[in-house]
This record gives C-alpha cells, sequence and structure tokens, in this order.
C-alpha cells in the first residue's frame, strides 16, 4: 500500500518537474521576445499567463507528492509499531529480562518515527534524483546537444563523489556519533552524580573537567567533520562549476551564432534545476543513514524467534483444586546462568507453600516458570496430572493470578485496575473484592474514591496501597492457583500486619505459592520449602525444619527470632 | 524574546566567531545570486553583440562567473567548518556555565534529576539550544543581512521591482512561516501531549507486561497503542499539510515575486532606460534571492522548542541555593558529636512538616540508629545534618557550634556517607574508589576495599580495579555498588559516619559481613545509621523509631524489646531473608 503512495509521490513530483520545463520554455519565449525581438508588453503579455496559471499547479503539485510521500510514511509507522509490540509481548517477560525498558521504549517509539524522514524523504528522492535530471537532459538535448554533453558528464560525478567520500565518512561518521553520545552522556552522569561530587568535596573541580572533556571532543569531532564536508564541498564544486560551464559556453555560442537566445536562456534556466535533485539526495541522505541504524534497531527485535507457544489444547478439571508437580525442572538465563536444577516440589490442592531462601536462590524463577513467562528446559511441571505446556495457554492463565513484589498501577481508575483480570465484572463484585484485601477503607477516603485515576499521571499511591489493590485484583479474579511475590519494602507494622492478613485470606481455600521474607509471613504458611542454589533442600512445617537444624534453621538463628 | 537575549548574551564571547559564521553564510548567498545573474546578463549580452556585432569584452564577466563559482562552492564549505566550529564552542560554554550554576543546587534542588526521564530531558533540552545558533540565528540574520544587500541593488534598476521583490520577501520569510507556526500550534500541542501519552501506554505494556499476561490483558494494550498511533498519524499529517503548504507557498511567491518584476522591467527596456541583458539578469536575480529564504519556515518551527529548552534551562540555572554559606571561613569543631534539639522542618513553606520537634544526641564515640517506614523523615534528617537543605526551626549543633556557623564543604570534610544511591561514574572502579582520597595508595584502597567485602570480586574480573563501570562499563548490581561506595567510605577515615540504607539489597552472608565492617567503620566514631532492615540493631548505642516526622521510641535494643509492644512489632516484621 505505502509503495502505490511513493510511487503516486514521485509520479506528482515528476509531474511538477515537467510544468517546471514548461515553466522555463515559456519565461524564455518571454525574455528572447522582449530583448531580441523587441516585442512589446502586450505583445508577450499571453505567454505571462501561461506562466501565472501554471506556477500555482506546479506548486500544488509539489504538495499533493509531499502529503503522498507522508502518507507512505504513515502506513509504514502503523504497521510496524503494531507489529513490534505484539511481538515483544509474544517474545515475553523473558526477553526483557536485563534490558532496560527505556531502551526498548525508545525502539518502540523514536525509532519508528525515524523511519519516516527515510520513507516520506530519501525513498522518493532516490528515484527522483534519476528521473528529473534525465528528463531535463532529454529536453535540453532536443535544443543544444553541447549543454547537455556537459550537463551528462558533471551530473554523475555528483552521486559519485557521494559515494566515494560519502563511504569513508559514513565509518567516520558513527564513531562521531557514539562520541558525541558519550560527551552528552558525561554530562548527564556528572548532573546525576553531583550529590556524591559534592560528598566528597570535589565537585568545584568537576567544573574544569567538563570543560576539559567538551574539548577533547570538540577537536576529534572536528577533524572528523573537516573530512565529512569534503564530500558536499566536491558536490556543490560540481553542481556550481557545470552550471558555470554551461552558462560561458552557451556565451561564446551565442556570440559566433551557434545557437539561439531564446534556447540559450531555456538551458539556462534549466541547468540549476537539473542539479537540484541530486543536491537534495545528498542532503537527505543524513535521514536514511539515521532511519538504517533505527531499522536495525527494529530488525533487532523483530527477528529474535519467538518460544515455541504452548500448542497445547488440553483443558484442566479443577474438582478437587489444583495440584502442581515440579519435577527435576532446570532453567538457566541466557543458556548458561543456571537458576534451578534438579528442582522438586509438590503444591497441594488447598494448600499454603512458602518459598524461601537467599537471593539468587531461585524462588522468583519458579514464579515464572509456573506464571508461563519462561519455559523449563528439563525436566516437567505437571497440573493435576497433565504437563503445563499441553494446556492451551490462556486456559490456563485463566487458574492463575499474580501478586507480584512491585505491582504495576495502569493508566486509568482504581476501579480499573482492580478489574485488570476480569474487565466486565460489576461494581458490587470490585468493592467485594477491595474489602476483602483490606483495601475499601483507604480508597473510600479518598476524594474521587474508586474512580481516582492512578498509574502515570494519575495519584500517585504509597507500596503499601498498590499492594492491596494487587492483592484485590486477585480476588477479584478469583482463581484456584495464587502465587504471591511479597512485598519487601515500606516496612510499616500498620500496612504490613493489613497485607499479611489479606495474603492469608487471599490462600485460604486455593493452592497458593507464596515468596516469603518476613519471618511472619512464613509463619503462616501450612508447608515451608526453603531453596538453596536452584534447589529445595528442606521441606517441612516452621517446627519440623527447625528440628532439623539444618539451612533454614541457621537462618532463623541468624535473625534470632525470639517467637 | 527575553530567552534569546539571554543567551546571546550568554554567547557573546564568542562573537568574532559568530559574525564570521554569518559573514560566510551572506558571502555564499551573494555569490550564489551573483552567478546566476551575471549568467543571464551574459547571455543575453553575448547573443546581441552576437547578432549586432557590436564588440563585447567577455573576458572578465566569463571569468567572474567562474570564479563566483568557485567562491559559492569554498564559501559553502567554510561556512559548514566555521558554523560547526563555532556551535561546538557555544555548546561547550553552555554546558560549563549550567554546571557552575548547578553545583551550588545540588542535591536539594536537583532531587528531581535523579531519575532518567528529567535528566534525559536536560540532555534533550541542551541539545536543542545546539541548534540555535546554526539552524535559527545564522539563517535569519543571513537571510536579512543578504536580502537587503540584493534589494538595494535592485533599486538601481527598478526602485518598483524591488518594493516588489522586498514585499515579496517579506511575505515568504516572515508572514508566511510566522502564520503557518500559528496555525501549527495547537496541532503541534496536541502532538506533544499523544506523544507523551503513547510513551506512557509504551511504557506501561512494558512495564507491566507480566500482569497484563497473567490478568489477560495484553490485547487492550496493544489496542490502546494502536489507537495513540492512530490519533498521532493524524495530527502529524496535518502538519504535514501545513508545512507541506508553507514550503509550496514560499516557492510560489518566489515566482510570483519575479512575473510582477518582470511585468515591470519590461516596459523600461521597451523604452531603453534599463538595457534588453539587465532583464534576463533581474529575472535569474530575484528568482535565486529567495533561495535565502528557504530554510526560515523551517528555523521558525525550530523557534518554539528552542525557546522551551531555553527557558527550562534558565529556571533550572536561576534557582537559589537552598542555603546561605557563612561569609567567614569555619573553626574546627571542638569535638564531633551532634546536639539536634527542637528540630522542625518542611520542604516549603506552605507544605507539610517532615521532621517535627526532633531532640537526639549523638556524642562523639556513639551509634544512633534510626529506623521506620519511608517518608518518615529518616533521610531528610540525614540531608540536614549534611546541610544540604536549611533548616528553619530548632537547632543543630555540631561539637558545639551551631551547624549553619560552618560551611557545608567542611562538615562534608569530616562526615563519610553510603547511601542507597550512592552513585558510581563512568570510570574506573579505582577511580570511583579514590575519589574519596585521590592521593590514596594503593595498599590503603585495597585495604579499604577487603573491608567492603568487595575485593574478590575485583579480582575475579578481567580488569580488576580497572574495569570501567557506569552507564557505558560494566553493569554492576545494586549490591556491588554499594560495596564500592562503602569502600570509598572506609578509605575517607572520616570522624562522622551517616549510614542511610547501606545493606540494602545485599544478600545475607554479604550483609552480614558488610555489617561486620561498617560495624568497624562506627567504632570510635561519631556514627548515624538509618535502616529498615533491623540487623544489628543490638550493637547500636541506641534506637530511635522515627513515624511520619515524630520520634515515637528511642532506647537501646534490649531495652525497647522489653519495653516496647510497638517496638516488638517492628522486630517481627524484620526480614528472614532478603528479596
Amino acid at each position: 500500500m505505502s509503495r502505490h503512495a511513493i510511487s503516486a509521490s514521485v509520479t506528482l513530483r515528476l509531474l511538477s518537474g515537467f510544468l517546471l520545463i514548461v515553466q522555463a520554455w515559456f519565461l524564455a519565449r518571454v525574455v528572447h521576445g522582449v530583448v531580441i525581438e523587441r516585442l512589446e508588453l502586450s505583445q508577450v503579455l499571453p505567454w505571462m499567463w501561461v506562466l501565472l496559471a501554471v506556477f500555482p499547479l506546479r506548486a500544488f503539485l509539489a504538495w499533493l507528492s509531499e502529503q503522498a510521500s507522508f502518507l507512505a510514511s504513515a502506513r509504514v509507522k502503523e504497521a510496524i509499531r503494531g507489529r513490534l509490540f505484539r511481538h515483544v509481548h509474544a517474545l515475553g517477560p523473558e526477553y526483557l529480562y536485563g534490558k532496560r525498558t527505556g531502551g526498548l521504549a525508545n525502539t518502540l517509539i523514536d525509532a519508528v518515527e525515524a523511519l519516516e524522514p527515510y520513507y516520506a524523504r530519501y525513498l522518493p528522492q532516490a528515484s527522483l534524483a534519476a528521473l528529473i535530471p534525465l528528463s531535463m537532459l532529454v529536453f535540453v538535448l532536443g535544443v543544444d546537444w553541447r549543454s547537455a554533453l556537459v550537463l551528462a558528464i558533471s551530473g554523475p560525478l555528483i552521486p559519485l563523489f557521494m559515494i566515494i567520500i560519502g563511504k569513508g565518512a559514513e565509518r567516520l561518521n558513527q564513531k562521531q556519533w557514539k562520541k558525541l553520545a558519550r560527551l552528552s552522556a558525561h554530562f548527564l552522569d556528572v548532573i546525576q552524580g553531583l550529590t556524591t561530587l559534592k560528598l566528597f568535596n570535589v565537585s568545584r573541580e568537576e567544573a574544569k573537567v567538563v570543560a576539559q572533556v567538551s574539548d577533547e571532543y570538540h577537536h576529534s569531532v572536528m577533524a572528523v567533520l573537516r573530512v565529512a564536508f569534503l564530500s558536499s564541498l566536491a558536490l556543490e564544486f560540481c553542481s556550481t562549476l557545470g552550471v558555470a560551464m554551461v552558462a560561458v559556453l552557451l556565451g561564446f555560442r551565442l556570440l559566433w551564432g551557434g545557437i539561439d537566445f531564446q534556447s540559450a536562456f531555456f538551458v539556462l534556466l534549466l541547468a540549476p534545476e537539473f542539479f537540484l535533485p541530486l543536491r537534495k539526495l545528498g542532503a537527505s541522505y543524513h535521514a536514511r543513514m539515521e532511519a538504517i541504524g533505527a531499522a536495525q534497531g527494529i530488525v533487532a527485535v523483530l527477528n529474535t524467534p519467538v518460544p515455541a507457544p504452548t500448542r497445547g489444547t488440553k483443558t484442566l478439571k479443577i474438582d478437587g483444586g489444583l495440584h502442581v508437580v515440579f519435577q527435576d525442572v532446570r532453567y538457566a538465563y541466557e543458556g548458561n546462568r543456571v537458576a534451578l536444577s534438579g528442582f522438586n516440589l509438590r503444591i497441594k490442592p488447598a494448600e499454603t507453600l512458602a518459598l524461601v531462601g537467599p537471593s539468587g536462590s531461585g524462588k522468583s524463577t519458579v514464579s515464572s516458570l509456573l506464571l508461563n513467562f519462561l519455559r523449563a528446559q528439563k525436566g516437567t511441571i505437571t497440573v493435576n496430572g497433565i504437563n503445563l505446556y499441553d494446556l492451551a495457554e490462556d486456559h490456563w492463565l485463566s487458574h492463575v493470578a499474580w501478586v507480584p513484589q512491585r505491582p504495576h498501577m495502569f493508566h486509568g481508575s482504581i476501579a480499573e485496575n482492580i478489574r485488570l483480570g476480569r474487565p466486565d465484572a460489576d461494581m458490587d463484585r470490585v468493592i467485594e473484592a477491595a474489602r476483602r484485601a483490606g483495601a475499601d477503607a483507604f480508597i473510600r477516603d479518598l476524594p474521587l474514591g474508586y474512580e481516582t485515576p492512578i498509574g502515570e499521571g494519575g495519584r500517585a499511591l504509597s507500596g503499601g496501597q498498590r499492594q492491596l489493590i494487587a492483592i484485590a485484583r486477585a480476588f477479584l479474579k478469583d482463581v484456584s492457583l495464587m502465587i504471591l511475590d511479597e512485598a519487601t519494602a515500606n516496612l510499616d507494622p500498620e500496612t504490613q500486619e493489613q497485607t499479611q492478613r489479606a495474603l492469608a485470606e487471599l490462600a485460604r481455600g486455593r493452592s497458593a505459592l507464596i515468596i516469603a521474607h518476613r519471618l511472619s509471613t512464613v509463619r503462616m504458611a501450612d508447608r515451608i520449602a526453603a531453596m538453596v542454589g536452584g534447589r529445595v533442600v528442606e521441606e517441612g512445617s516452621h517446627d519440623e525444619l527447625l528440628a532439623l537444624e539444618g539451612t533454614y534453621a541457621r537462618m532463623i538463628k541468624a535473625y534470632r527470632s525470639a517467637i | 524574546m527575553r530567552q534569546v537575549l539571554r543567551l546571546l548574551g550568554l554567547f557573546a564571547s564568542y562573537w568574532k566567531w559568530m559574525l564570521g559564521g554569518l559573514l560566510l553564510s551572506v558571502v555564499t548567498f551573494l555569490a550564489d545570486v551573483g552567478l546566476m545573474a551575471l549568467a543571464g546578463w551574459f547571455i543575453a549580452s553575448m547573443a546581441i553583440a552576437g547578432l549586432t556585432g557590436t564588440p563585447f569584452n567577455y573576458f572578465i564577466p566569463a571569468a567572474a562567473i567562474r570564479g563566483l563559482a568557485i567562491c559559492r562552492s569554498l564559501g559553502r564549505y567554510l561556512e559548514r567548518l566555521v558554523t560547526h566550529e563555532t556551535a561546538f564552542r557555544l555548546i561547550a560554554r553552555l554546558r560549563v556555565w549550567l554546571y557552575d550554576r548547578l553545583e551550588p543546587l545540588a542535591p536539594a534542588r536537583l532531587q528531581a534529576y535523579r531519575s532518567g526521564d528529567l535528566l534525559s530531558r536536560l540532555g534533550a533540552d541542551i541539545d536543542a539550544l545546539d541548534n540555535f545558533y546554526a539552524r535559527l540565528l545564522t539563517p535569519v540574520a543571513g537571510a536579512v543581512a543578504g536580502c537587503a544587500i540584493c534589494v538595494l541593488f535592485l533599486c538601481r534598476y527598478s526602485v518598483s521591482a524591488a518594493l516588489i521583490t522586498l514585499g515579496f520577501l517579506i511575505l515568504a520569510g516572515a508572514v508566511t512561516p510566522f502564520s503557518v507556526e500559528r496555525l501549527g500550534a495547537p496541532t503541534g500541542e496536541h502532538l506533544v501531549e499523544v506523544s507523551s501519552r503513547l510513551r506512557s501506554q509504551v511504557i506501561e505494556g512494558l512495564q507491566g507486561m507480566g500482569e497484563l499476561r497473567v490478568y489477560q490483558a495484553t490485547e487492550r494494550q496493544a489496542r490502546f497503542i494502536e489507537e495513540e498511533t492512530r490519533d498521532m498519524l493524524r495530527y502529524q499529517a496535518r502538519m504535514s499539510r501545513l508545512n507541506g503548504f508553507s514550503e509550496g507557498v514560499v516557492g510560489l511567491l518566489a515566482d510570483l515575486a519575479m512575473w510582477f518584476s518582470v511585468i515591470m522591467i519590461i516596459p523600461l527596456t521597451v523604452s531603453g532606460d534599463l538595457r534588453g541583458p539587465d532583464l534576463a539578469m533581474i529575472a535569474l536575480f530575484i528568482l535565486t534571492v529567495f533561495e535565502a529564504v528557504a530554510p526560515l519556515p523551517n528555523a521558525f518551527q525550530m523557534l518554539g522548542h528552542t525557546l522551551t529548552a531555553a527557558r527550562r534551562l534558565f529556571a533550572l540555572a536561576d534557582a537559589r541555593p537552598a542555603i546561605r554559606e557563612p561569609d567567614s571561613a569555619s573553626r574546627e569543631p571542638e569535638r564531633f558529636s551532634i546536639d539536634i534539639r527542637g528540630l522542625t522542618f518542611r520542604y516549603a513553606p506552605a507544605g507539610p512538616s517532615v521532621l517535627k520537634h526532633i531532640n537526639l544526641k549523638i556524642e562523639e564515640d556513639q551509634r544512633l540508629a534510626v529506623i521506620g517506614p519511608t517518608g518518615s523523615g529518616k533521610t531528610t534528617l540525614a540531608h540536614l545534618l549534611l546541610r544540604f537543605w536549611e533548616y528553619e526551626e530548632g537547632e543543630i549543633i555540631l561539637g558545639g557550634r551551631p551547624l549553619k556557623s560552618y560551611r557545608s564543604s567542611d562538615i562534608r570534610r569530616k562526615v563519610a556517607v553510603v547511601s542507597q544511591d550512592s552513585h558510581l561514574f563512568n570510570t574506573t572502579i579505582r577511580e570511583n574508589i579514590l575519589l574519596a582520597n585521590l592521593n590514596a595508595s594503593e595498599g590503603r584502597m585495597i585495604q579499604a576495599a577487603k573491608a567492603a567485602q568487595l575485593h574478590d570480586f575485583v579480582r575475579s574480573l578481567p580488569e580488576s580495579y580497572d574495569t570501567f563501570v557506569g552507564e557505558m562499563g560494566v553493569k554492576l548490581s545494586t549490591g556491588q555498588i554499594r560495596r564500592v561506595a562503602i569502600a570509598r567510605a572506609l578509605l575517607k577515615n572520616a570522624p562522622m559516619v551517616i549510614l542511610d540504607e547501606p545493606t540494602e539489597g545485599l544478600d545475607p552472608m554479604t550483609e552480614k559481613k558488610v555489617m561486620e565492617a561498617l560495624l568497624a567503620l562506627m567504632q570510635g566514631r561519631c556514627a548515624l545509621l538509618i535502616t529498615h532492615r533491623l540487623v544489628g540493631l543490638e550493637a547500636m548505642d541506641e534506637v530511635v523509631i522515627l513515624e511520619n516526622g515524630e520520634i515515637v521510641e528511642q532506647g537501646g535494643h534490649a531495652d525497647l524489646m522489653r519495653k516496647s509492644a510497638h517496638y516488638r512489632r517492628y522486630h517481627n516484621l524484620r526480614f528472614t531473608w532478603t528479596p
């Protein structure tokens, strides 16, 4: 579709170019008439009227051409952005690990925008750079073959020089852009760390460093630019001198009667226009480079293979609740950072299992596997006897709810946020869920209550409040398996106790996996599994594990539980 | 307008460079116009000479044409070089100036700039000002100067043609861009809104991806993004139509200026007031003059962004520092102890009190721990002690004298700080540690690193202490960053220590060892520990619970465990394992 728009753009611009030739012809006729034939104004007026009509028509065609190119680029942007987003989502949270959201957002937004100048400007101009000069050359040839020769020789020199010098400059350009990026990054780094600099009383001296760094980069970049500009010098030289040569040659032929003035003036009017598309191409080359850079980022994402989707089609029978079994599961991030190895775990129906262990022991990997963010590389995960990967993914997820460590509040009202999993739930059910989560009280205290906008640009909720809303979400979804990641921030006994009560309530009567950090949370579980180094090392109730005097007992003693 | 004047004032010392660039730009332009006009005149003269047989000195014009062509090409090249050189110098000057203004403002007035978002906007604003000289000032000034000269030249031939040309030039160079900018302003604003909405939706879609998936809301998010994109495209299409119109109109006005002038000039040629070649020359002259105004619509568009960027930067730089330094040099404190009496503090005069009537004492070799929920004022207390903010009510006495009587740099020389946002710079690990003492020996640095449980990790890196860290280097984990900061503090060897959540993000084994190092660091020094991890409180001399800016409990750990149920509640909620 956008290909049609680009062809339309090129065609319109070409038509506009023909009108330019017509314009030049009539102007040459008028000037010839007055200068050589000594005509009066009234005699040349008809041609002047023609000119007056051509001017706006030409401008209109050029305008239409621009809109067509915009349309082309608009189609491309819309299509690519949608595709990118869905692809990233298909890649799943695993793809996001270790990547900065900001960088990916830039690809989705800015990189896609950077494609515009390529489609809207460079592509059409690339064709026009060949078509317009060629058509002009044809007309000039029809009038004066010698001038046509000069143009035909000097014209191709421009892209030639562009390529020769341009290629070298291109490589240097990339290094230069990186240097410029580092220069501005240094400045921002210094601003960000100003407090630290002040604490060590070196902030005053840093001003000198800022100046020094600017200086260094300035000099090295200018050295590069001097060479890069040579290509544009060559370009200008060829085109300007080309016009000059045409003019001088025409002049001498006029003197010796080899050509009539009208044709000569016509050629002179066209000469600069012959070079114009070529020069414009040189200018938009930069846009091409940026777009290529952007496209690389986009292509990198689109080329990342999507992990084989769970093609399963089986469904679960939930009568007695959910029974989950991990058997000899292994998962390593990016192939070599082993998070789980020989991992075995059983979550019985309506049982609350607390998963504990030091950081890096693999706890969050376990929940990620259950949530289908990751795929086990070895071993099996079964639910009520069926392999997790034989289940239809949507079907499985409809039985799971998740309260993450740092719940995300989406742009919208509190009610909409609670409804995340059940967008059609009526208000009564939303309020009931909030009540059971212990969130109803603080929500009612807010001036707009459940309609309070939160998330980006909305009201900022405290960590504790966000937790309670996330728990309300889970209550509303009302499923058989709860995966709860205990928040660790914001120590405030009231809120923490409230959250714990809510979590306990949420887990009641369902299968629940809690990744626990606080002793009091651990104590509320039916069973505890202690993990170290990617596997479960101890399993049982709190008292059983204490009696073992193993890892768990040591950890507890290290923090001297008084209870 | 004020911003423009201020910017010019800032760049005043580079006036020679700026003028140089401008002159080159004007000369190049005039060479261009001259080339085409002379060429037209030349061939017309040659034609007449050829037909009538009158002698004509063609050497000079022919040479001049070639000369002007060379002049133009070289002129353009030199202009580019000078313009870029100048732009670099101007931006360097801007950075240094901005740094000088920002330095005294940290951290109080720069709190918001710690996060990536506002920081990158600062970077974008500086880059926007880069365009001020090259794409705004020079084209506009150059157009005005160049066109003025050209119009004056035309007056020699026909005042009416000159006036017509002037009129159309003003229409093309000022009226059109201005009206288009005004017409496009509301669309431009909508665009900014929609783009930022789009960005939020995209970032949300990424950050909340997990929850979107689990709660099966992904497709909804994708559709929001598509809607925003379509909205954005609608506004962009409108802008494109306007911009296309603007470009087209400028070209049309050039043609019309030439047309009307030709109508004026033909009778003069017929009557003999002007010669034939003059007509050819003027036609080409006028067409070429309009090249000066071609970059102006673009420049007008940039004006808006540039002024906004300048306004933001000046607003930031104009902020007054939060504290007032004493005029005289500080005297050495008699002893390193802190005595806080009735301290009440609010960030803004109309805002809530963040600290209320705080009374605290830390003796020279005492360790005090402050615990409490986020936002209770703990970090504010540390910032006040470091003289980052000025307190108005109450008093802080440092070593027998009021805190305000000391220069802030003198205070910070005596305090070692480890906080959650201890920043690592884009340089080597060694340089980051040596920030504390540039003259420290390698041995002392390694000693500090060992005590901070950092040494073994650094040795495992291929480049050891010469590894580059920070944004552009190796990405260290939070725990590793913290340990570098602790090594820094250990190396500083200051009589007072402030620790703000120093073990946040460390796993229990490391935490225990680092706590040991920190306790050793606190030994014999006046030390303040701010924490919510409730680890190692038994080793502190006193513990204070700060809630909502007020002290609610105070005492030794063992005492509080016995007497205070509230303290026991905190204790019960402590962590077994780190997250």
